[in-house]
């Protein structure tokens, strides 16, 4: 029993499963949703899919494509290699695979807070607009060259679930960081 | 080992590279591009520089009907056509302004929407706008438009909710013009 458990690192194995459904869940489900109005407005942001609507019309700007895949081929590569380091953990190289693999999911959830973060902060000192990042507020909007009108929006806010799984797998990836010493210990047989 | 280590790091740098890099490429002849989509063109032209009346992509809103008159009541109603140019249906849950006659700058009273009213994309709609006469329209439509049948106002600050936002017009900034059946010909 003890050397099934010691065997293959269980937390790594489910991390790298974790991060690869988390991929694939992300393309469709975003980790943050603000819409304006009743979806007169949609942002539905993750660091694997951003997807902007603006009165019916989508679209998506080519230099956060480019990040997209930045982020969906760093987490593959992570998700991959620590699917193969939870195999064979003793492996003299394993640790390589560890290492590469494990920080990245924490640092993809954290990139992605810290950017939302700021994207909410410069809106609200440039541009004197409230975003809030859960939650619904009320607005008002500065419309260029006109006076005398005055916007008000609701806009509504919150991260997906895919947000909370995002975190289960950067969790499950240092947990298999912390389990490793375990799993190191054992003479290979 | 120093080999692993080494294709680790070579993949860590092509996964950054590559994208960016060829999303540069790819865009080069147009940087600009890189950052505003070509969608984002349309929707400014879509909303300035469309086929609506007043030379942007918004319609104004088209009286149609005759206006009706309730003496009891002292309450007016008037019906407009709006064509949504937008590529998503939008809801007009309400419209709220006051009437001033055209010719004095009277105040006359106040305007609202019957009930809000779903139009779908590209479709047109049927607002039906109800209005209240003061004492003093009456007073004023007796002394001062005795013999008209039909007279000149115009619904002035309004607000308008379009599909949860708000667009609240400041004094003297956008009117909307209309006819209505004089209560005191």
């Amino acid at each position: 029993m003890n050397s099934i458990l010691t065997k293959f690192n269980w937390f790594g194995l489910a991390g790298g499963a974790t991060t690869i459904l988390l991929i694939v869940v992300s393309l469709v489900s975003p980790w943050w949703q603000l819409t304006v109005g009743d979806d007169l407005v949609k942002v539905a942001a993750s660091p694997v899919n951003m997807n902007m609507g603006f009165l019916g019309t989508s679209f998506t700007i080519p230099f956060i494509w480019a990040l997209n895949m930045v982020s969906i081929l760093t987490l593959l590569a992570s998700g991959i290699a620590m699917l193969v380091y939870s195999v064979i953990p003793r492996k003299s190289y394993s640790k390589h695979l560890l290492g590469f693999g494990y920080k990245k999911p924490l640092f993809t959830v954290l990139f992605f807070v810290i950017g939302l973060v700021a994207t909410t902060m410069i809106c609200q000192a440039i541009l004197n607009f409230n975003v809030p990042l859960m939650g619904s507020t009320t607005s008002t909007l500065p419309i260029p060259f006109v006076s005398g009108i005055t916007l008000t929006v609701l806009l509504s806010a919150g991260f997906q679930w895919t947000f909370g799984l995002a975190i289960v797998a950067a969790g499950l990836c240092i947990a298999a960081r912390l389990y490793h010493g375990k799993v190191a210990a054992v003479p290979s047989v | 080992m120093d080999k692993v280590r080494l294709l680790l790091t070579l993949i860590t740098i092509a996964i950054v590279v590559v994208p960016i890099v060829g999303m540069v490429l790819a865009y080069q002849g147009n940087l600009l591009g890189l950052f505003i989509p070509p969608e984002i063109n349309e929707i400014a032209d879509d909303l300035t520089g469309g086929d609506g009346d007043n030379g942007s992509g918004l319609e104004a809103p088209t009286m149609v009907g005759e206006p009706t008159y309730d003496e009891a009541t002292r309450t007016f109603s008037v019906s407009f056509q709006y064509k949504n140019t937008f590529h998503l249906d939008i809801t007009i849950k309400s419209l709220t302004g006051n009437i001033e006659c055209d010719e004095h700058r009277f105040p006359l009273g106040n305007a609202s929407l019957s009930k809000p009213v779903s139009i779908d994309a590209g479709e047109t709609g049927t607002l039906t706008v109800l209005g209240t006469w003061t004492e003093e329209a009456i007073d004023h439509f007796e002394n001062m438009h005795a013999g008209e049948e039909m007279v000149d106002v115009v619904l002035v600050d309004f607000a308008v909710d379009i599909s949860g936002i708000q667009l609240q017009m400041d004094q003297g900034q956008m009117e909307q013009s209309m006819q209505v059946p004089n209560p005191a010909p």
